[in-house]
C-alpha cells in the first residue's frame, strides 16, 4: 500500500533526474561495471509530512503515531500527531503501520573504494608501498557512482565512514559521506573526518599476503617496529609543527631537510604532506580511529595514544573481552567488531556477540559497524545481535545512529529525529534491527531517494512471470 | 589461507574452560521419551502447529502435532513461548578441514577423500551446533573443475570422528567452474585457463572414465559368466571416482555462479549420463529457473553475498525465491565459518527478499539441503520416523533475536545456552582453531566462494 503511495513521487524524481543529466537512461543491467545514477539531493520546495508512523526518535524516545516534517531538506517538527500541525499543502506520506526512524550511519565501510573485490582495477582500499600514509585521503579514490553505495542505501543506510583498509599502520584519512547527491563533492559531508591507525597483527609486513618468513620480512615486521615507526612518525610531525611555529627568519632552511623523510619536502620547500596531515591529531582537534583486536595490542595502542593525547575511537576489540573494564576507564567511543567476527578456540561461541552489551554496560558509547562494502547493507543485523545477546534496543539503535554521528562531530547534523538536523529519514516495514523487515523509503537531505538499485532492476527483468 | 594470531585472552579463555569441566562426562544416551511441548513447531514438511508437541523414542521422531500420545514417564520440556524446528542442515561448509580443503595440484582430484582431512574438534563446529545446526556437508574447495568427495556430518561435537559421520548418507562429489579453476591453473599457465579449458578437461575425464568403465565392465561380465582366464585391469583411484559418477554413484554438487555455466554443466551432464543434484552458489539461476528445475537440479545458494568477483556481479538477494518460485529446490547454505552459526537468520531474511512465507524460508535450512545431500528421507524435518534432530528457540528463529537454547542430534541433547561455559554437554577437553575462514577483517570473511 505504501508503494502506491510512493509510485507518483518515483515517477517525478526520475524524470527529474533523467532531464538533469541523463543518467538514468544509460544505466543498462547488462553492462558489467556500471555506474550507478546520482540522486540529486537538492532538497524541493515545500513540505513533506510523514504521518501516522512509529517514530523512533534515539533522542527522546519512541512515539505511536507520529508526525515528522521536513522541509529544505531539514526536520522541522517531530512530535505526536495531536502536538504537530502539520501545514496546509504539505505532501503527506501516510506511514501508517511503519515505523520511521533517522538514517542509519555505518561507521567503518570501504564504500567507494572497492567495486569488484577480485579485481585489482575496481580497488583502491589501502597504499601499501609505505606505512606511514596519514597525506592519503580517501576522497581522492571515492567513486560516487558504485552501485554498492544505492544497494546500501536500499536498507536504510544513509551515512557512512569510508576508511581505508587496515593493513597500513596509518594508512590515511577517513570521510564521511551522505549516501545519495548529485556528485562526489555533495556526498562528501566530511572530506577528512578522522585519521586512521592500527595496530597488531594485520599492519605487519611480511606477515599477512607477504609470504611471511624471516627472509621475506621488511620493516616493520613485528609490533615493536609499528609502534617504534609510528612514534618516530608523530614525533618528527611535533617537530614540524614547533619548527613551523617559529618566526620566518630562524634557524632553519633548506639545510635543514623536512623531518619525516616525506615526500614534498624535498628541495627548498619545508612543506611536508605527511607532517601537514598529521597536525590536526596531534592538536586533538579530529579523532584518530584506532584499531586493534586483542587486549594487549588495545592496551598498547591506548598507551601510545595518550602519549599523544591522541582524541580516540577505538575501533574491532573483538578479541579484547580479557580487558572490557580497562577499555571502559579510557571513556573513548568503541566502534566495536565486526559483530560477526568469530571467538577463539576454546571461548564461548557468544564471546563477540555479548560484547557491545558488555562494554554499553560498562558506560561505553558503542558504535557497530560493517568494516565491509556488499555487506554494509546488513549493518542493522549487527545492532539486532547485540540486542539478542544483551545490549538494550535503545541503546542498539543508538549505536547505529546518533552514537557515531557523534563521535565523527556530527552529532547536531545526524542520527536522530530532532528538529533542525538533515533529514535523513526512513520508512520500514516493520522492527528495522529485523532481518525480515524491508525498508521503504529513504529520505537523505530531505528527499525521497528511488528505491532502485542494480539488483532490484535485474530482479524486475527477470521476475518469474506466472 | 591460516592466519593465526597470538592469543592474548588466555585468561578468560581458562576460566572459561574451568568452569564447563563440571559439565562434562554426562552420558551420550538420550532418554528413551523426551517430549517437548507447548512450543510453536516449525515443521518443514506440513506447515507450523501452534502449541504443538514433539515426541522423540530412541532417538527417532514418534510423534508431532497438537497432542502426542508419549508415555508417562517421558523426560518433559516445558517450551511455552518458544519456538520448535529441525536441524539446520548446511549443505556446503569447508568447517573442521583445516588448511586442506583444496588440492590443488591438478584440476581433476575426485579420489580425493575430504573424511581424510576432517577434523572432529574444530572450534567450527561448536560455533555451528550453538546455531543450531545438527547436520553438515563438508565439501572440497573450488580450485577443481572435479575436486574431492565429501564427509557428512552429525554435528555430535564431542563425540568420535567415527561417531560424527552421518550413517549411511550417500556419498557426493565436488565439482567446480568458473572462475576459481581458471584462476588457480590459469595464473601457473596450466590447463584450464579459460572456460573453454575448464570443460575440456572436464569433458576429457568422463572418456577417460568411459574407458575404464568399459574396461572393468567386460572383466566383471566375464568372470560373471564363468571365464577364469581373464586379466584384472588396473585399479586406478581417480577414474574409479569417475566411473562412480558415470555409474550414478555419486550425487554431484557444483560451484557454479553464471546462467549460461548451468546449461553447459546439464548439457555434459546429459551428454555423459549423470544427474547434478544440486549447484552451489548458483547466483544466477533466476535467469534460468524453470530450465534447471525441469532437470531436477537443485541449489544451495548464498542469501545476499555478491560482487566479490565478476561471475559474483549479477547476485541478487531475491535470487532464491525467484528460483523457488520458478520450481527449483532452493537451499541456504553457509560457505562460511561465519554464516553457518545464523543460517536460520540468512532464512529470515527471504522473508524480506521476495516475500518466501516462514515456513518456506524455514525449509530453505531444513529439508532442502537434506535433500541436497540425500539425507531427507532421515532428517529435515519433523516428521514420524525421522531421526531426532531438534532445535528449540528463544523466538522465531526466523528473527534476528533468535538464539538456539537447546539443540538434539538423534534424540541426545548436545548443546544447551543454558549450561555454564560452553553450553556442551558432551565436550571435554581443547578445541582447535580453524584454517579456513577465519575471518580476520572484512574480505575474508567467507569460505572458498
Amino acid at each position: 500500500m505504501l508503494r502506491n503511495l510512493f509510485v507518483d513521487r518515483f515517477a517525478a524524481i526520475r524524470s527529474l533526474a533523467a532531464a538533469g543529466s541523463l543518467v538514468l537512461g544509460f544505466c543498462g543491467v547488462t553492462g558489467v561495471l556500471a555506474q550507478a545514477p546520482m540522486v540529486d539531493t537538492t532538497p524541493g520546495p515545500g513540505t513533506i509530512a510523514i504521518t501516522g508512523g512509529k517514530l523512533l526518535t534515539i533522542t527522546h524516545g519512541v512515539i505511536e503515531n507520529g508526525v515528522v516534517l521536513i522541509e529544505g531538506g531539514k526536520i522541522t517538527a517531530v512530535g505526536s500527531a495531536a502536538s504537530v500541525k502539520v501545514p496546509k499543502g504539505a505532501t503527506i506520506v501516510d506511514a501508517k503501520g511503519m515505523t520511521v526512524y533517522p538514517g542509519l550511519i555505518d561507521a567503518e565501510t570501504r564504500l567507494g573504494l572497492s567495486e569488484i573485490a577480485s579485481d585489482r582495477m575496481t580497488n583502491d582500499t589501502v597504499e601499501p608501498s609505505e606505512e606511514i600514509f596519514p597525506q592519503m585521503h580517501v576522497y581522492d579514490a571515492f567513486h560516487a557512482e558504485s552501485e554498492h553505495i544505492p544497494i546500501t542505501r536500499f536498507n536504510g543506510i544513509t551515512n557512512a565512514v569510508v576508511a581505508p583498509a587496515n593493513t597500513d599502520t596509518i594508512p590515511g584519512q577517513d570521510s564521511f559521506i551522505q549516501l545519495a547527491g548529485r556528485d562526489r563533492d555533495t556526498m562528501l559531508m566530511v572530506r577528512d573526518v578522522a585519521l586512521a591507525m592500527n595496530f597488531g597483527e594485520a599492519p605487519k609486513r611480511g606477515g599477512r599476503g607477504e609470504g611471511g618468513g624471516a627472509g621475506g620480512a621488511r620493516y616493520p615486521s613485528t609490533r615493536m617496529g609499528e609502534i617504534s615507526q609510528m612514534r618516530q612518525a608523530l614525533l618528527d610531525a611535533q617537530e614540524y609543527m614547533a619548527r613551523r611555529a617559529r618566526p620566518a627568519g630562524g634557524d632553519e632552511g633548506a639545510a635543514a631537510p623536512a623531518a619525516g623523510g616525506g615526500r614534498g619536502g624535498a628541495g627548498g620547500s619545508n612543506f611536508n604532506l605527511r607532517n601537514e596531515a598529521l597536525i590536526p591529531y596531534l592538536k586533538g582537534e579530529k579523532p584518530v580511529v584506532l584499531g586493534a583486536y586483542d587486549g594487549h595490542d588495545v592496551e598498547t595502542a591506548m598507551e601510545f595514544a595518550k602519549d599523544f593525547h591522541l582524541k580516540v575511537i577505538l575501533s574491532h576489540v573483538t578479541r579484547a573481552q580479557d580487558v572490557l573494564d580497562k577499555i571502559a576507564s579510557y571513556h573513548v567511543p568503541v566502534i566495536v567488531g565486526p559483530i560477526f567476527d568469530l571467538p577463539e578456540a576454546n571461548e564461548r561461541f557468544d564471546s563477540v556477540y555479548s560484547l557491545p552489551g558488555e562494554l554499553q554496560k560498562r558506560g561505553v558509547k558503542v558504535i557497530l559497524a560493517s568494516y565491509n562494502v556488499s555487506n554494509s547493507r546488513n549493518l542493522p543485523y549487527s545492532a539486532g545481535f547485540a540486542v539478542a545477546y544483551g545490549m538494550p534496543y535503545d541503546e542498539a539503535m543508538k549505536s547505529i545512529t546518533l552514537n557515531p554521528a557523534e563521535a565523527f562531530g556530527l552529532g547536531d547534523k545526524l542520527g536522530s529525529l530532532d528538529t533542525g538536523k538533515i533529514a535523513n529519514v526512513v520508512i520500514a516495514d516493520g522492527d528495522p534491527l529485523d532481518v525480515r523487515t524491508s525498508v521503504k523509503q529513504v529520505y537523505i537531505n530531505g528527499v525521497a531517494i528511488p528505491m532502485e538499485t542494480r539488483q532490484t532492476r535485474l530482479r524486475d527483468e527477470y521476475w518469474p512471470k506466472k | 589461507m591460516s592466519f593465526s594470531i597470538p592469543r592474548s585472552a588466555l585468561v578468560s579463555a581458562c576460566a572459561v574452560l574451568t568452569a564447563s569441566v563440571s559439565g562434562f562426562g554426562q552420558s551420550s544416551t538420550a532418554p528413551a521419551d523426551l517430549v517437548i511441548k507447548n512450543a510453536t513447531v516449525m515443521t518443514a514438511s506440513h506447515g507450523t502447529i501452534q502449541h504443538g508437541s514433539v515426541w522423540l523414542h530412541n532417538g527417532k521422531i514418534a510423534g508431532v502435532g497438537a497432542t502426542v500420545s508419549a508415555p508417562a514417564g517421558a523426560t518433559v520440556v516445558d517450551a511455552t513461548g518458544k519456538y520448535v524446528t529441525p536441524g539446520i542442515i548446511d549443505p556446503h561448509s569447508h568447517s573442521a578441514l583445516g588448511d586442506d580443503v583444496n588440492e590443488a595440484t591438478s584440476p581433476v582430484t575426485p579420489s580425493m577423500m575430504m573424511i581424510d582431512a576432517f577434523d572432529n574438534r574444530d572450534k567450527a563446529l561448536y560455533q555451528a551446533l550453538a546455531g543450531g545446526v545438527t547436520s553438515e556437508l563438508l565439501l572440497h574447495g573450488s580450485a577443481n573443475m572435479i575436486g574431492g568427495q565429501a564427509v557428512v556430518i552429525k554435528n555430535k561435537f564431542g563425540l568420535s570422528k567415527e561417531e560424527m559421520l552421518f550413517p549411511n548418507a550417500p556419498r557426493s562429489i565436488k565439482f567446480a567452474s568458473g572462475e576459481n579453476p581458471k584462476r588457480v591453473y590459469g595464473t601457473r599457465n596450466q590447463l584450464p585457463s579459460t572456460r573453454m579449458g575448464n570443460f575440456e578437461v572436464m569433458r576429457q575425464s568422463f572418456e577417460d572414465a568411459k574407458v575404464y568403465r568399459k574396461e572393468w565392465d567386460d572383466y566383471n561380465a566375464k568372470v560373471a559368466s564363468g571365464d577364469k582366464n581373464v586379466r584384472m585391469p588396473h585399479r586406478d583411484l581417480k577414474l574409479e571416482a569417475l566411473a562412480d559418477i558415470l555409474r550414478g554413484k555419486l550425487l554431484v554438487q557444483i560451484h557454479c555462479y553464471r546462467a549460461d555455466e548451468f546449461l553447459t554443466e546439464e548439457a555434459i551432464a546429459q551428454e555423459y549420463g549423470f544427474k547434478i543434484r544440486a549447484f552451489h552458489h548458483a547466483l544466477e539461476m533466476y535467469k534460468v529457473g524453470g530450465k534447471i528445475a525441469a532437470d531436477g537440479t537443485g541449489i544451495a545458494t548464498f542469501t545476499d553475498w555478491y560482487g566479490g568477483k565478476y561471475e559474483m556481479w549479477d547476485g541478487i538477494p531475491w535470487n532464491a525465491v525467484m528460483s523457488m518460485r520458478e520450481g527449483v529446490r532452493v537451499a541456504l547454505k553457509s560457505d562460511s565459518n561465519d554464516h553457518i552459526r545464523r543460517l536460520n537468520q540468512e532464512a529470515g531474511k527471504m522473508v524480506h527478499y521476495g516475500g518466501a512465507t516462514e515456513d518456506e524460508a524455514i525449509t530453505m535450512v531444513t529439508l532442502n539441503p537434506a535433500w541436497i545431500m540425500g539425507i531427507d528421507d532421515k532428517t529435515g524435518s519433523l516428521d514420524v520416523g525421522k531421526d531426532g534432530d531438534v532445535v528449540i528457540w528463544n523466538v522465531n528463529p526466523l528473527s534476528t533475536y533468535a538464539r538456539a537454547e537447546k539443540v538434539y542430534i538423534d534424540g541426545d541433547l548436545f548443546f544447551d545456552s543454558s549450561l555454564p561455559g560452553f553450553g556442551t554437554t558432551h565436550f571435554s577437553g581443547v578445541m582447535h582453531g580453524s584454517g579456513f575462514g577465519a575471518g580476520e577483517d572484512d574480505d575474508d570473511e567467507q569460505g572458498d566462494n
